[in-house]
């Protein structure tokens, strides 16, 4: 369900009516999507579903509690702050507790187009038919999700803040398979505007990734060098910076970004001189929402810059605590690229391998940031400058803050899709890393 | 102090009216061609408490409602939700399925045929001594402080613990007559403790061993996080001190605190037919066990029998009926045999694909906005019916490891090779326990893995261990699911070293 700007702030404004505590939040949010779903060269469940979130967080003092709902009625609205209000007034006091802000000023919001929001269901079969018929004729088995939504949010208090952002986006992931199970490929990513994706040309590359990947080679586990193409590069990026850089942390002595002693890590080069990444929600391939959760206006913000650590995510509570600002999440990532492209990468390698994408990846180490995974859907053998043969999956043990400081080139920044994208816009180059540890080989395909 | 909020809107919409909304939605659906439809209208309410240190950091509470409507139009399927339970909502929910199924219609190689499915007028309720909603807040919030409060005494410089609790109120009807209400309840505890050194810059966390369940706040009250906390804030400060472990082979004594995980990784997951079809290649994955080995294949050892059930106490996936309306009562079956691979778990319109006649119960849709696909039901290793205690399986150990809780996990889309983490680990020398290990992980493959299993405890040493947050299917659902276990003894497993020296 999708509220318009001014139907939210009336909802906010009717539902901070019904506050009787000291200070409250109203945070919206909405989705309206529809998709198709494909296996097997053909549609298996297609849906088009609706939801809407109205969450309110009330104050007394340093006492806080939310309550959220689906409810729009002024029954069920009512109801909902008063029952945020009676879990807050039992609440004990937090010491923590930051009131809610005032007025911001946010830059105005991208990300937003109208083609994805008025795509039919009709649409998107009709982009999937080329890609199923062309599979058929190859005799390939085609699995995928083709979706489009359109997502509204807000956040107000009773302060005087209000912001509102409303944005769409649609993701495409295919799968390949030959009929004899021993070759498989992928490729996928999102767009806030579908017009602007190749569908056609996406199920071209998982079906070609299918066709050169069968009957893989069994290698040893090992360092090798790795070529990692977009969708794997944005999982171990979107992991570290996502989940790993927080100021908090690293003082309390509890993350990678930890001194010895004491203290953290910003301002020290820990990574690789060419590494830089950073977060702008106004960028143009990976616009992003205007705020971050608690209202604060989401800026340009640099996490790494020439391999130097430059911010971490810091809370309000805790920026206040230590003297410093407060440093919003990122509501999208942006790896800077470089201008190799991926035959040129080949070319230079003498051995080493091209990774489509990952699978699984969870943190085996904090104090490291040592992830496992698996490699998935087209992993091929370069030797001496050229694809020679496709080789099996291998498990990976291995760390980004490692791997950061061993990347050799850079392709252009695009934008990507991974499976185990932490929900924002991601955009990050393919990237050749030496000496990538891959523990054992796995048999899957 | 019962939420007047949650009284409020658990009794807007009563039995009648759903039943009036089912009847407008499944004759939308019939009057516009399908051969099938269902009507699910369900209402989720939660409560979250979440403490760190001294102070409460989070006390929500969430109350979902709303509604989908499924069609099968001339093999096609399709459907639509709506957060509004209107009649107009509905109709016009149940047109949208219709035309979404009609879109897709050109996508479909092949038209979905269901089974004969039973139509049932039913209501189940969860068995529940203490209902998580009706304890007063302030007990909650005084048991999570506590609980950190011990952490932080005994040593932890961090403590994290929160509750989260959810109710499903569901109601099903189907285009073949069902019509079914039911109630069923999840706590599900977290803890975690941390312990710094400042001048080594390392640190070490013990998460809680209680697993999540579909019980209710007796579940809460009969365990001692207390003296846990207590416990874990002491291994954390020794697991700083612990030996690193050297890699290699191991013989491994698994804690079912550990097992449950590695069950539904290895065991669960690749017996799922949905994925042996090839319908999940594209996220979930496929699956080694391909129908071809179907009573075939020798999974692991004659020790290994794996059962699939809704009726477990305290079970996350134990219900009455799963989301297709395929009751579940007396339908447990086995999965493992004696070591051998019996049987997939199965929804609607699948079980006809490989031979078989209807589906054996295993649907689930994680809300009322989402599709119900092929999920775990509780899936189980039974005890041995000889006696045998954990120490028993120790005895027997020369060189090896005993592993306790759930660390990290990973396991590849056709479930061959798994990594698997711990909480504890305890060298084993010569059938005795011994001091504390750390750095350690496993690999292995599934069926080398579980071939290699020659020992597991009876029923004494019984454990249900869950996860509530399982994923599958596009767009993602994540669901609940239990696991019960006994410990395991394996031969020969391959151990490597976790630590990255090369890092900060």
């Amino acid at each position: 369900m999708i509220l318009s700007e001014a139907d939210a702030q009336d909802l906010t404004k009717k539902i901070l009516g019904y506050s009787q505590a000291e200070s409250c939040i109203v945070a919206l949010s909405g989705n309206e999507s529809r998709h198709v779903r494909f296996a097997q060269n053909m549609a298996t469940t297609n849906g088009a579903p609706s939801s809407i979130s109205i969450t309110v967080e009330s104050h007394f003092g340093k006492r806080s509690g939310s309550a959220s709902g689906s409810d729009l009625s002024d029954d069920a609205l009512a109801a909902l702050v008063a029952s945020s209000e009676n879990t807050a007034r039992l609440a004990p006091e937090n010491p923590e507790f930051m009131p809610p802000l005032g007025p911001q000023k946010y830059a105005p919001g991208s990300g937003f187009a109208a083609a994805t929001q008025a795509a039919t269901s009709v649409q998107l079969a009709t982009a999937i038919q080329p890609v199923l018929k062309q599979a058929q004729d190859k005799n390939l088995q085609a699995a995928g999700f083709l979706e489009i939504g359109t997502g509204f949010s807000s956040f107000g208090t009773s302060k005087g803040l209000f912001v509102y952002s409303q944005s769409t986006e649609a993701l495409n992931t295919i799968t390949a398979r030959t009929p004899d199970g021993t070759g498989s490929g992928w490729a996928g990513t999102t767009h806030y505007d579908i017009s602007k994706m190749d569908i056609a040309g996406m199920g071209t590359v998982a079906m070609d990734k299918a066709v050169r990947s069968q009957k893989p080679q069994k290698l040893a586990p090992g360092k090798y060098t790795v070529i990692l193409e977009p969708s794997a590069v944005s999982d171990l990026i979107g992991i570290l910076i996502g989940e790993q850089f927080d100021q908090r942390g690293a003082d309390e002595g509890r993350n990678f970004a930890t001194k010895k002693g004491g203290g953290s890590l910003l301002g020290e080069t820990i990574f690789g001189k060419n590494v830089t990444i950073f977060s702008d929600p106004a960028d143009l391939v990976v616009p992003g929402s205007i705020y971050s959760d608690d209202g604060q206006p989401a800026v340009r913000t640099a996490w790494i810059e020439n391999g130097v650590l430059k911010n971490l995510q810091c809370g309000r509570y805790w920026a206040q605590k230590s003297g410093n600002q407060p440093v919003p999440g990122p509501t999208t990532l942006t790896m800077v690229g470089g201008t190799t492209s991926t035959a040129d990468m080949i070319k230079q390698t003498k051995k080493g391998l091209l990774v489509t994408r990952f699978w699984y990846i969870r943190e085996v180490d904090p104090q490291t940031v040592l992830l496992t995974g698996l490699t998935r859907d087209g992993v091929f053998l370069i030797e001496n400058g050229e694809i020679t043969k496709p080789a099996c999956n291998f498990r990976f043990n291995e760390s980004p803050v490692a791997m950061l400081n061993k990347v050799v080139a850079m392709g252009p920044s695009v934008r990507a899709y991974g499976e185990e994208s932490i929900g924002i816009p991601i955009s990050v180059p393919t990237l050749l890393v030496n000496d990538f540890t891959l523990s054992s080989v796995s048999d899957a395909v | 102090m019962r939420n007047a909020a949650a009284i409020e809107m658990a009794e807007k919409l009563d039995l009648p009216a759903k039943m009036r909304l089912a009847d407008i939605a499944l004759g939308v659906a019939k009057s516009l061609g399908a051969s099938y439809a269902d009507f699910r209208l369900c209402r989720y309410q939660s409560e979250y408490l979440e403490a760190k240190e001294h102070r409460l950091e989070e006390s929500s509470t969430g109350m979902s409602v709303g509604f989908a409507v499924r069609v099968l139009l001339d093999g096609t399927w399709g459907y639509a939700s709506s957060p509004l339970a209107t009649e107009d909502e509905v109709k016009k929910a149940a047109a949208n399925a219709i035309e979404v199924a009609k879109a897709s219609q050109s996508l479909q190689l092949r038209k979905f045929v269901l089974e004969d499915l039973k139509s049932y007028q039913d209501r189940w309720d969860m068995p529940m001594t203490s209902d998580p909603f009706l304890v007063p807040v302030n007990d909650k919030i005084a048991k999570l402080l506590s609980i950190n409060e011990a952490a932080l005494k005994a040593g932890a410089n961090y403590a994290t613990a929160s509750f989260a609790f959810v109710r499903e109120d569901k109601f099903f009807a189907s285009s073949v007559g069902s019509r079914i209400e039911q109630t069923r309840v999840r706590s599900m505890p977290e803890t975690e403790v941390t312990v710094i050194d400042k001048d080594t810059g390392k640190f070490a966390t013990r998460a809680g061993l209680a697993a999540p369940r579909g019980s209710g706040y007796d579940y809460i009250l009969s365990y001692d996080f207390v003296g846990e906390a207590a416990k874990a804030a002491d291994q954390a400060r020794e697991k700083l001190k612990a030996k690193s472990i050297a890699p290699g082979k191991y013989d491994l004594v698994l804690d079912p605190t550990h097992l449950w995980l590695t069950i539904h990784e290895s065991v669960g997951h690749p017996t799922e037919l949905d994925r042996a079809l090839g319908w999940e290649a594209n996220f979930a994955g496929t699956t080694f066990c391909t129908p071809d080995k179907l009573g075939k294949l020798q999974y692991g050892s004659h020790l290994m029998n794996v059962m699939a059930d809704r009726s477990q106490e305290g079970g996350l996936s134990t219900i009455g009926y799963d989301d297709d309306g395929v009751r579940s009562e007396g339908s447990e079956f086995p999965i493992i045999k004696d070591g051998i691979f019996v049987n997939y778990q199965m929804a609607i319109g699948q079980a006809q694909l490989i031979g078989q006649k209807t589906s054996n119960g295993c649907a689930f849709a994680d809300n009322w906005d989402a599709f119900p696909i092929q999920r775990m039901p509780n899936v189980s290793l039974q005890p041995n019916p000889k006696t045998c205690t954990l120490e028993d399986l120790i005895s027997d150990v020369k060189h090896g490891i005993y592993i306790m809780g759930n660390g990290s996990w990973s396991i590849d889309q056709q479930r061959h090779n798994f990594q698997f983490g711990g909480q504890l680990f305890y060298e084993i020398k010569n059938g005795k326990l011994g001091g504390m290990l750390r750095d350690v992980a496993y690999q292995g493959s599934t069926v080398e893995f579980w071939n290699s299993m020659d020992g597991i405890g009876d029923k004494s040493t019984y454990f249900l261990g869950g996860a509530p947050n399982c994923g599958k299917g596009q767009p993602e659902q994540t669901a609940p699911v239990s696991h019960g276990a006994v410990p395991g003894r394996f031969r020969q497993i391959n151990v490597l070293n976790t630590e990255r020296k090369d890092v900060a």
